[in-house]
C-alpha cells in the first residue's frame, strides 16, 4: 500500500512540476526578461536593437556603426567579427510564390555572394552563409507558420511576403524596426516609388523593403472585340487604354461593350473576375467609385456605402443580364476559369500582370501554351476603369516585400552579445538584394514589376536585356544556374515591353488597408458578391448584409466605420 | 501476491500508455482551458499567456447570437454529426452483412475497395471529391448524369442558393461516409464472423428466411459492437474537420453551411491567428463531447458489457 | 510444466484455430452465388463514386490535365508529369524547387515518422492492452470509459497546448540532438493519437487468447511480465501486425501534427508537406503534377494494403470485447 501511495505521490508531483515550469515561462514571458544558457538559444527580443555597447579590447577594431556606404559597412562588422573569432554567420531565408518567383530567395544568396566578394577582396576572413526556404503558392501560409516558428525559434531570419503581414508582426514584435538603420541609407531608400514605401511602413516606422510589385490590369480580347467591330461596326479597342484613363470609359460603358460581345454572340461572357475572394482584384471596384477603405485620420476600417452599394450592383446587373455568370464565384480555376480566359469565351478579364507569363507557360487552352506573340496578338489591356463618369480609374497592388526577424542571426554564435551586428547584416542583405539588376531580373522572369528606378531604367535598356537572355551578366553559378530555364521561357522582347508599359499602371495604384481587421472585412464582401451574383440578394440587401456582419464581430464593428448611404438618384447602366 | 508487486506489475504494463495520455492529453486539456481565458492571438505564447481574461468566451457568446452565419456552423455541426453518424453505423452495419453473406473472395474486394478512403491522404482524397461534386458541366458527376440524359443542365450542389443547406450537408456527410464507413464495417465484419456457425445452422434448418436471420440471431449477437461503434463515431465526428476543411476552402460547399464547429476552431487557430478563441470554443466543444460521451456510455449499457477481466490470480 | 511445454501448446492451440476456420462451412437456404450475385451488383453500384475518382486520380497523373469525367477519352497520356515530378519541376515550365534526392529524404523523413508512431503504439497499446484483459485493478472499468472520452478531446484543441509545450520543452534540449528531440516529439504526439483506440483493440486481441495456459506459467511461479512477454506477446503476433499496419499509415498520412512539429519548427519536410506544396494554392496549381505527388504517397499505402488487406481484415476482430 505504501508503494502505491508513493507511485501516486510520484506522478502528481510531476505534473505538478511540468505545470509549475509552464506557469513560470508564462510568467517570465509576461514579464519581458529574459534569461539565456550556455545550451539554449535565448528568447528573441520583441524591442528595437538594443545598442549597449560591449567591452573590447584596445587592440579589435570596435563595435560597428552603418554608415550608408554598403562596402564600407560590410567591411567593418566583417572585421569586427572576425577579430571576435566569428568567421562564419548563417541567416535562412523563405518566401513563396510561383516557381518562377524564385529570386524572392536567390536575392539574397546572390546578395550574400556580392557582399563575400567585397570582404574577400579586403582579405577579411568571414563569409555569410544562405539558406533557402521557396514554397509553391501563396505567402498567407508561410506567414502564418512565420509567427508559429517563430515561438520556438524556428523562424526564417529574413522572409519576402506581402505586406500586408507588416501590422500584426509589428505589433506583435516579431520583426525588426529597421528606421535607424534605414535613415543611414537614405540616399538608397530614394530609389524606391514613393507609394511602394508607404506599404513597408507602420505607425510612421520602416519594418521592410519593397520586393517586387503588380499591377491588376483589365485585360480586353482582341478577337472578341474584333467580331463585335464587324458585326456592328463599334470599334471598342479604338484608343481605349486612354479613353480609359481620362475617365471618358467607365464602368457603365464596360457594361456596354459587355452586352454587345454577349448579344451579338461574340464571346460566352462579357467580364470574368477571380473567385472565392474579393480581396484585392475586387476591392478595385471600390476605388473605382471613389471610396475609401480606411479613414486615414482615424486609422479606423470603412464600410463606404455608396461605393460598395454601385460595386455589388454593377455585379448583380451583369449577372441578371448574363453578362457575369451567377456562379463565378464557385469556378474552377484549372478547368474553367483559365480556358475560358484564354480560348476567348470572355470580352474582359480582371486579371494581374502576372497573367501575361502565366498564360505563357501553361497549357491552358488547347493543351498548350500561348507563345509570347498570341498574348500579345489576343488581350489588350487598360487601367481599372472609373466607376462613374468623374471618378477616376485605378489598380491596386499588393507588394511583397523584405521582412527581417527580430530575432534574426539567432542560429549563429553568441547571439545575445552581437544580435545587433547580425541584425545590421541583415538588413545589409535585403539593401544589396534591391540591387537594380537583381530586382529587375525577377520582374521580368516572372511577369512583377519593379520596385527601385534604377532597376525600371534597366529593364529599358535593350542591351542588359539581351545579355540576360543568354545569361551573360555577372550571377553566382548557384543563382544562375537556377534561374537559366526560366530565362530562356521568358525573357523576350515582348514581355519586357507589357513590362515596361504595365509599370505605368503603378502611377495610378492604390492599397489595400494594413489594418490586422482588413482580411475579415475582406472576407465579408465575398459573400455579399457572391450572394449577389446568385440572385440570393439584391445589391441593397447585401449591403444591409455587410453591415449585419460587421455589427455581428464585437471587434470587428468597434474597428469599423459606416459611411454614407445607399444613393437613390444613381442610374445603372 | 505482494500488493505493492502487483501494484508495481499492473504500472509496469500501464506507464508507457499512461504517460502518453497524461503528456498529450490530459495537460494539454487543462492548458487549453487555460489558453481559452487568455487573449492568445498569433502564438505569442510569451506576450499574452500571463493575462486572464473572459472576452474569448464573451466573443463567442456574441458571435453565436447576433452573427446568422455562425448559427448557421451550429446547425451544421448538429446535423452533420447525427446524420454522419447514422450513415456511418448502418452503412457500415449493411456492408458488414453484405459482405458476410457473399463468398468470399468478392466479399474481400468489396472490403478493400471500401477500407481505401480512410488510406488515402486528406488533401488528395478532397481533391478527388472536389472534381466529383463540382457544380459546373465539368464536375465528373455532373458530366455523368448529363450524358446518361437524367439532368439537362449542370447542377451546382453545393453552391446554388436554392439547394443549400440540404446540398452542401449532402456532400459533407457522403464526403466523410466513405471514410467513417469502414471502421464500423470492420469491427462488425469480424464480430458477425465470429458469430458460432451451428447457430446459424440450426436457425435456417428451422427455416429462417435472411432477413429473420439477421434479426433474431446476427443482430442480438453484435450488440455490444453496435454501441462502441456508435460511441467512437458519434465522439470522432464532433472533433473530426479535415476531410472537409479543404471542400470548404476551395468552394465547393456553401461557406457557412459547410462548416462544423471542429472546422471554425481549426479557422480561428490556424487562419485568422485568434488562439484563444480557438481554445475557448474548442473547450465548448470538448465539454459537449465528454457530456455526450458519458451520457451514451450511461445509457447504452456500456458498464454491464465490461466483462471481468479473465486469468487474474 | 515448463515454459516450453506451454509453449508447446500456444502453438499447436494456434494451428487447430486455423483448421476451423477452414472447415467453416454455412448451409443457406437460397443459393449462396446467387445471393453473392445480387449483393455485389447493389454493392457495385454504391462503390460506383468510388472506383471512379480513384480511377481519375491514377489517369490523371499521366494525363496533360486534370480530369474528371468523360474527357479521359480525349486526353493525351505520357510519363511527362511523373518525370517532372521527379525533377523538382511543379510546373511544365519552372525552375526546379528540389532534386531528386531531396524527394528520396521527404520520403525517408515520412518513413521514420510512420515507424516511430507505430513502434509508439504498439508497445504502449500491449503492454496496457494487456493489463485492461487480464488484470483486476480498481480503476480499470473508468480508465477503459475514460480511454473513449479521450476521443471527445478535439485534435485542434489540444494542438495549441501541446505547442506550447513542444516551445517550452525546446528550450532545454541541446541544440546538437535538437533534430532527433522534434522527431521524438512529433512522433510520440501523433502516437497518443492513436492510443485510446489501439489499446482497445489490443484488449480485444489478449481477450480472446484463452488463459488457461497462462495461468499454468503463473502458477509456476512465473512473473507476469515473463509470462506477457514469453506466452501471450507470440499469440497476439497478428494483432500487432495489423496494429502497426495502422498506426504506420497514420503516422504516413499524418498533415497537421508534422506540419506544426517538423516543417512549421524545424524545417523538415515529409510527404504531407510536400503534397501541399505541390497543390499550393489551387488558383495556380498546375493539377496533374500534383495527381502524380498524390499518387506517389498513395503508392505505399496501396501496395502495403494489397499485400496485407487479408490480415488487416481477418486479424481486425473482437477489438471491442468487453
Amino acid at each position: 500500500m505504501a508503494s502505491r501511495t508513493a507511485w501516486i505521490v510520484a506522478t502528481i508531483v510531476i505534473i505538478l512540476i511540468i505545470a509549475g515550469a509552464a506557469w513560470y515561462y508564462a510568467a517570465k514571458g509576461g514579464k519581458g526578461t529574459q534569461t539565456t544558457t550556455a545550451t539554449s538559444s535565448p528568447a528573441p527580443s520583441t524591442t528595437a536593437p538594443q545598442t549597449t555597447s560591449t567591452p573590447t579590447t584596445s587592440a579589435a577594431p570596435a563595435k560597428p556603426e552603418l554608415t550608408g556606404n554598403i562596402e564600407k559597412d560590410i567591411v567593418s562588422i566583417a572585421k569586427y567579427l572576425a577579430a571576435q573569432g566569428i568567421h562564419q554567420v548563417e541567416f535562412r531565408v523563405a518566401s513563396a510564390g510561383d516557381p518562377n518567383s524564385v529570386m524572392r530567395v536567390y536575392a539574397i544568396s546572390e546578395a550574400a555572394y556580392r557582399l563575400n566578394k567585397i570582404v574577400e577582396s579586403k582579405g577579411i576572413d568571414f563569409k555569410i552563409v544562405i539558406k533557402t526556404e521557396f514554397r509553391r503558392g501563396g505567402g498567407d501560409k508561410l506567414a502564418q507558420d512565420f509567427e508559429t516558428g517563430f515561438q520556438a525559434n524556428k523562424n526564417p531570419d529574413i522572409m519576402a511576403n506581402s505586406y500586408k503581414w507588416i501590422a500584426r508582426f509589428a505589433e506583435e514584435g516579431y520583426i525588426l524596426d529597421i528606421t535607424p538603420y534605414v535613415e543611414k541609407y537614405s540616399e538608397f531608400i530614394k530609389d524606391f516609388y514613393p507609394s511602394l514605401l508607404n506599404a513597408v511602413k507602420w505607425k510612421g516606422k520602416y519594418y521592410g523593403l519593397p520586393q517586387d510589385t503588380e499591377a491588376r490590369p483589365l485585360y480586353w480580347r482582341t478577337d472578341v472585340a474584333q467580331c463585335i467591330k464587324e458585326k456592328t461596326g463599334e470599334d471598342i479597342l479604338a484608343n481605349l487604354y486612354d479613353k480609359v484613363k481620362s475617365g471618358e470609359v467607365t464602368w457603365h460603358e464596360v457594361y456596354k461593350y459587355a452586352k454587345l460581345a454577349v448579344e451579338n454572340k461574340c464571346s460566352q461572357w462579357g467580364v470574368l473576375h477571380r473567385k472565392g475572394s474579393a480581396h484585392p482584384d475586387l476591392i478595385q471596384f471600390i476605388f473605382a467609385f471613389g471610396g475609401q477603405l480606411e479613414d486615414p485620420a482615424t486609422g479606423k476600417l470603412v464600410v463606404d456605402v455608396p461605393a460598395v452599394y454601385k460595386w455589388l450592383y454593377v455585379e448583380w446587373k451583369m449577372a441578371r443580364d448574363g453578362l457575369i455568370p451567377k456562379d463565378m464565384m464557385s469556378w474552377d480555376w484549372a478547368k474553367q476559369i483559365h480556358p475560358a480566359v484564354v480560348c476567348g469565351k470572355t470580352l474582359i478579364w480582371i486579371g494581374g500582370t502576372w497573367h501575361w507569363t502565366e498564360w505563357q507557360t501553361k497549357p491552358y487552352c488547347n493543351g498548350r501554351p500561348l507563345t509570347a506573340e498570341e498574348v500579345k496578338r489576343y488581350f489588350y489591356y487598360t487601367l481599372f476603369p472609373a466607376g462613374d463618369h468623374g471618378d477616376k480609374p485605378v489598380t491596386l497592388s499588393q507588394p511583397f516585400v523584405w521582412m527581417i526577424a527580430s530575432n534574426a542571426g539567432k542560429d549563429n554564435k553568441d547571439y545575445a552579445k552581437y544580435k545587433d551586428v547580425y541584425h545590421m547584416i541583415a538588413f545589409l542583405l535585403i539593401v544589396k538584394a534591391s540591387d537594380p539588376d537583381l530586382v529587375a531580373i525577377h520582374s521580368i522572369i516572372s511577369a512583377h514589376l519593379p520596385v527601385t528606378k534604377k532597376a525600371a531604367e534597366l529593364i529599358n535598356d535593350k542591351a542588359w536585356v539581351q545579355k540576360l537572355a543568354n545569361l551573360e551578366i555577372e550571377l553566382s553559378p548557384e543563382v544562375k544556374n537556377a534561374i537559366a530555364d526560366i530565362v530562356k521561357k521568358t525573357v523576350n522582347d515582348i514581355n519586357v515591353e507589357f513590362l515596361a508599359n504595365a509599370s505605368k499602371l503603378l502611377e495610378y495604384t492604390k492599397l489595400t488597408p494594413m489594418h490586422p481587421l482588413y482580411p475579415k472585412l475582406a472576407d465579408i464582401f465575398r459573400d455579399a458578391v457572391d450572394k449577389v451574383l446568385r440572385g440570393e440578394m439584391t445589391p441593397d440587401k447585401a449591403v444591409e448584409y455587410i453591415i449585419s456582419k460587421v455589427k455581428a464581430d464585437p471587434e470587428l464593428s468597434k474597428a469599423t466605420e459606416i459611411k454614407g448611404e445607399i444613393p437613390t438618384n444613381w442610374q445603372y447602366p | 501476491m505482494a500488493d505493492s508487486e502487483r501494484i508495481k506489475q499492473i504500472l509496469f504494463f500501464l506507464s508507457p500508455a499512461l504517460a502518453l495520455v497524461v503528456v498529450f492529453y490530459i495537460i494539454p486539456l487543462i492548458l487549453a482551458v487555460y489558453l481559452g481565458f487568455t487573449p492568445l492571438r498569433d502564438w505569442n505564447l510569451k506576450a499574452y499567456m500571463g493575462k486572464f481574461t473572459t472576452q474569448s468566451y464573451e466573443y463567442l457568446f456574441y458571435l453565436v447570437t447576433h452573427d446568422p452565419d455562425v448559427s448557421k456552423v451550429v446547425k451544421t455541426t448538429i446535423v452533420f454529426t447525427s446524420a454522419t453518424l447514422i450513415v456511418n453505423v448502418l452503412g457500415g452495419l449493411l456492408l458488414a452483412l453484405a459482405a458476410f453473406f457473399m463468398e468470399e473472395s468478392v466479399s474481400l474486394t468489396y472490403r478493400s475497395l471500401w477500407l481505401l478512403p480512410r488510406l488515402t491522404p486528406v488533401a488528395v482524397y478532397s481533391l478527388l471529391w472536389y472534381y466529383f461534386f463540382l457544380g459546373s458541366g465539368e464536375g465528373t458527376l455532373n458530366s455523368l448524369l448529363l450524358r446518361l440524359g437524367l439532368i439537362d443542365h449542370p447542377i451546382a450542389w453545393g453552391t446554388d442558393p436554392s439547394l443549400q443547406p440540404a446540398g452542401t450537408w449532402l456532400i459533407l456527410i457522403v464526403v466523410n461516409g466513405f471514410v467513417g464507413v469502414s471502421f464500423g464495417m470492420i469491427i462488425f465484419y469480424s464480430a458477425l464472423k465470429s458469430i458460432p456457425r451451428e447457430q446459424i445452422i440450426a436457425a435456417r434448418i428451422d427455416g429462417a428466411n435472411t432477413f429473420q436471420l439477421i434479426r433474431r440471431i446476427l443482430l442480438p449477437q453484435i450488440r455490444w459492437h453496435l454501441v462502441y461503434v456508435t460511441i467512437w463515431q458519434l465522439l470522432s465526428l464532433l472533433t473530426t474537420f479535415a476531410h472537409i476543411f479543404l471542400l470548404t476552402e476551395w468552394g465547393v460547399v456553401d461557406r457557412w453551411w459547410g462548416t462544423t464547429w471542429a472546422l471554425y476552431v481549426f479557422n480561428e487557430a490556424f487562419s485568422a491567428g485568434e488562439q484563444g478563441v480557438a481554445a475557448a470554443a474548442a473547450t465548448i466543444l470538448v465539454a459537449i463531447g465528454a457530456v455526450l460521451g458519458l451520457l451514451s456510455l450511461r445509457l447504452l449499457g456500456f458498464k454491464k458489457m465490461m466483462q471481468e477481466p479473465r486469468g487474474e490470480i | 510444466m515448463s515454459l516450453a511445454s506451454i509453449l508447446g501448446r500456444v502453438r499447436r492451440g494456434r494451428k487447430e484455430a486455423v483448421a476451423e476456420t477452414i472447415v467453416y462451412h454455412d448451409v443457406e437456404t437460397i443459393s449462396r452465388r446467387r445471393m453473392t450475385l445480387l449483393l455485389a451488383t447493389i454493392l457495385g453500384l454504391i462503390s460506383l463514386p468510388l472506383v471512379m475518382i480513384y480511377l481519375l486520380l491514377v489517369l490523371s497523373s499521366f494525363a496533360d490535365h486534370m480530369l474528371s469525367g468523360p474527357d479521359i477519352f480525349t486526353a493525351k497520356y505520357s510519363l511527362e508529369n511523373w518525370r517532372l515530378l521527379f525533377e523538382g519541376r511543379l510546373e511544365p515550365a519552372a525552375a526546379p524547387l528540389y532534386t531528386f534526392w531531396d524527394l528520396v529524404k521527404i520520403i525517408i523523413n515520412t518513413l521514420v515518422v510512420a515507424a516511430g508512431v507505430a513502434a509508439v503504439v504498439v508497445v504502449a497499446s500491449t503492454l496496457a492492452g494487456y493489463a485492461f484483459s487480464r488484470m483486476r485493478f480498481k480503476w480499470r472499468r473508468g480508465l477503459m470509459e475514460f480511454l473513449i472520452l479521450l476521443h471527445a478531446f478535439p485534435g485542434v484543441a489540444l494542438l495549441i497546448a501541446v505547442y506550447a509545450i513542444y516551445v517550452w520543452s525546446l528550450q532545454l534540449v541541446p541544440k546538437n540532438v535538437l533534430t532527433s528531440y522534434q522527431f521524438l516529439f512529433t512522433i510520440l504526439a501523433r502516437a497518443s493519437l492513436e492510443i485510446p483506440m489501439s489499446i482497445w483493440l489490443m484488449k480485444g486481441f489478449f481477450d480472446k487468447i484463452p488463459w488457461e495456459v497462462e495461468w499454468s506459467a503463473l502458477v509456476d511461479g512465473a512473473s507476469r511480465i515473463k509470462t506477457w512477454w514469453k506466452i501471450l506477446l507470440p499469440q497476439v503476433k497478428p494483432g500487432i501486425a495489423a496494429l502497426s499496419i495502422f498506426a504506420f499509415l497514420a503516422g504516413w498520412e499524418d498533415l497537421i501534427y508534422v506540419h506544426v512539429f517538423l516543417y512549421v519548427a524545424g524545417g523538415i519536410k515529409t510527404l504531407a508537406t510536400f503534397i501541399e506544396e505541390t497543390i499550393g494554392n489551387i488558383e495556380t496549381a498546375y493539377l496533374p503534377i500534383a495527381a502524380a505527388a498524390g499518387t506517389l504517397y498513395l503508392l505505399p499505402t496501396l501496395l502495403f494494403f494489397i499485400f496485407t488487406q487479408r490480415l488487416l481484415l481477418e486479424t481486425m476482430s473482437g477489438g471491442v470485447k468487453g
